[in-house]
């Protein structure tokens, strides 16, 4: 039996970026290991927002745990673009359709969405309307909500297809 | 299974309103991150809510700014709440207002 699969098709250049990005969420979610980083705890809410003792044992217990699960959510994404880094093909050839397999879907939205949220932490986006066109980041962050709800469309129909069988 | 051979009587009185089930909410926050067809995938996918159910709290979050997604014992909350945020979303766990 052969896994289920599903193609998603990017411009090589897309690939390299999103590759990249990967790479630095990795880098940024160990560093806060030992620097306290706002935009990494955005990835690990506070649930008791108004009782301090409860929300930091909760926290204790909990934040390594989602932090690891974040790094191996962006491994799974990171192999799944690796054959096509470090190519001859540095950008500019034919769109590619990187495969990833049905169970590895829900890690490839979790991790664009940990992407959007840490460079929304960096960019101090904290209104729905705070967009500054002259700055390229933000470019980056539309393109990554852009691929994910197109993402989001291919598992959705996927899931529409199975509730007909 | 084995039938045992003889019940252990037992004088055992469960009295249930001693311990009275305190309900918990999980409440999802807005957020300028986070997609609407994420999220309504999210509420769907993971509590198991139709289509119809996930948008409306989706849209409750939207426009009311939090929505309670989830009902039910702190420890079962909790989990719900961990599970929102592996997603990324903006969850709390609070006691259901009296």
């Amino acid at each position: 039996m052969t896994a289920r699969t599903i193609s998603f098709r990017l411009a090589p250049i897309e690939i390299q970026h999103l590759a990249a990005l990967i790479d630095q969420l990795t880098v940024v979610i160990a560093a806060a290991d030992e620097h306290p980083d706002p935009a990494v705890d955005r990835l690990v809410p506070a649930p008791y927002p108004d009782d301090p003792d409860a929300a930091e044992e909760f926290t204790a217990a909990t934040r390594d745990d989602l932090l690891d699960r974040r790094t191996a959510d962006a491994a799974t994404v990171r192999g799944a673009l690796s054959p096509f880094i470090d190519s001859d093909d540095a950008g500019d050839g034919e769109n590619i359709d990187v495969t990833i397999r049905v169970v590895d879907i829900d890690p490839w939205l979790r991790t664009i969405t940990a992407l959007r949220l840490v460079i929304a932490g960096r960019l101090g986006i904290t209104t729905d309307d705070e967009h500054d066109l002259d700055d390229p980041r933000f470019g980056v962050y539309d393109w990554l909500a852009y691929r994910l709800d197109g993402l989001i469309a291919i598992a959705d129909g996927l899931d529409d297809a199975r509730d007909l069988d | 299974m084995s039938t045992p051979v003889a019940l252990p009587d037992l004088d055992e009185t469960l009295d249930l309103q001693a311990v009275p089930l305190e309900p918990w909410q999980v409440v999802v926050w807005n957020d300028p991150v986070n997609l609407m067809s994420y999220v309504v995938r999210v509420f769907r996918t993971y509590f198991g809510y139709t289509a119809e159910h996930a948008t409306t709290l989706m849209l409750a979050v939207h426009h009311d700014g939090h929505a309670i997604v989830a009902t039910g014992p702190r420890e079962t909350m909790e989990v719900h709440a961990q599970a929102m945020h592996d997603y990324g979303l903006w969850a709390t766990v609070r006691k259901a207002p009296q």
